[in-house]
């Protein structure tokens, strides 16, 4: 499985790590969105816009989640995430993710560990590429 | 207390039908992303702090993501290929919230 993404350019003018996915809607149909590759991340992370877009009643807040930028409230999905899949077309992700409801806490989607740790994650600007290799791909290094 | 970190179901699709939809749903958000690529300067420098939505390659921009959504899909519903997204109020270096458990409440 090979999951390609690319280098995004954003309003702030930097080029960030992404993946161009959907997330399922209540409606039963594929809302688009990018999901930022952080490697850093333990979860799984919706932005406010892909949470609207999602159109599912807003739950209370059952958890929080911290980082440099202090502790927010989260609230629970469960949903199925679509990637695209280099071989096959796309592959899903079903489960219980989480979502940020403050635009100034999380402005873009994040892939954490719980999907990218499925996969060895290779985010190279220099060589201008980004993507999850997995099953039945794999990566080499060699010394040019 | 809840478990968050349930298990991800993996599948690969392999119906034709919905890979070809995704297909024309991935030609029509790209359309919409080289769109914001190409108006870059113009929307990021007038639309800080609001939620824009490409569709049918127009702009759209509201306050909120519902009603940005509501403009977008009035005026093109065959869209489905939209791109929201939120402009940060400032343009500065982000380090991104590394999510962690620190509480169940």
């Amino acid at each position: 499985m090979y999951i390609p993404g690319e280098w995004h350019f954003c309003d702030d003018g930097t080029e960030r790590p992404v993946i161009r996915g959907e997330i399922l809607a209540l409606t039963s149909t594929w809302e688009k969105t990018l999901f930022l590759v952080d490697t850093g991340a333990d979860r799984t992370v919706l932005s406010a816009d892909a949470l609207a877009a999602l159109g599912v009643p807003t739950l209370p807040p059952d958890q929080r989640l911290g980082g440099l930028g202090g502790v927010v409230d989260a609230v629970p999905v469960g949903t199925t995430i679509r990637l695209p899949d280099g071989q096959t077309g796309k592959v899903t992700f079903r489960g219980q993710f989480a979502a940020v409801a403050d635009p100034d806490m999380l402005d873009m989607s994040v892939l954490g560990r719980d999907i990218t740790g499925l996969f060895a994650v290779i985010v190279d600007r220099p060589g201008d590429v980004v993507c999850l290799v997995g099953q039945r791909h794999r990566y080499a290094i060699h010394t040019v | 207390m809840k478990d968050p970190e349930c298990a991800i179901v993996v599948e690969e699709v392999t119906d034709p039908q919905e890979l070809a939809a995704a297909q024309v749903q991935d030609e029509r958000f790209e359309r919409n992303v080289s769109w914001l690529r190409e108006h870059a300067e113009e929307v990021y420098s007038h639309h800080r702090g609001k939620f824009i939505c490409i569709a049918g390659g127009e702009l759209f921009v509201a306050d909120t993501p519902e009603e940005v959504l509501s403009l977008a899909r009035r005026a093109h519903p065959e869209d489905n290929g939209r791109y929201l997204r939120y402009i940060p109020r400032e343009k500065v270096a982000r380090i991104y919230v590394h999510p962690r458990r620190v509480a169940f409440l």
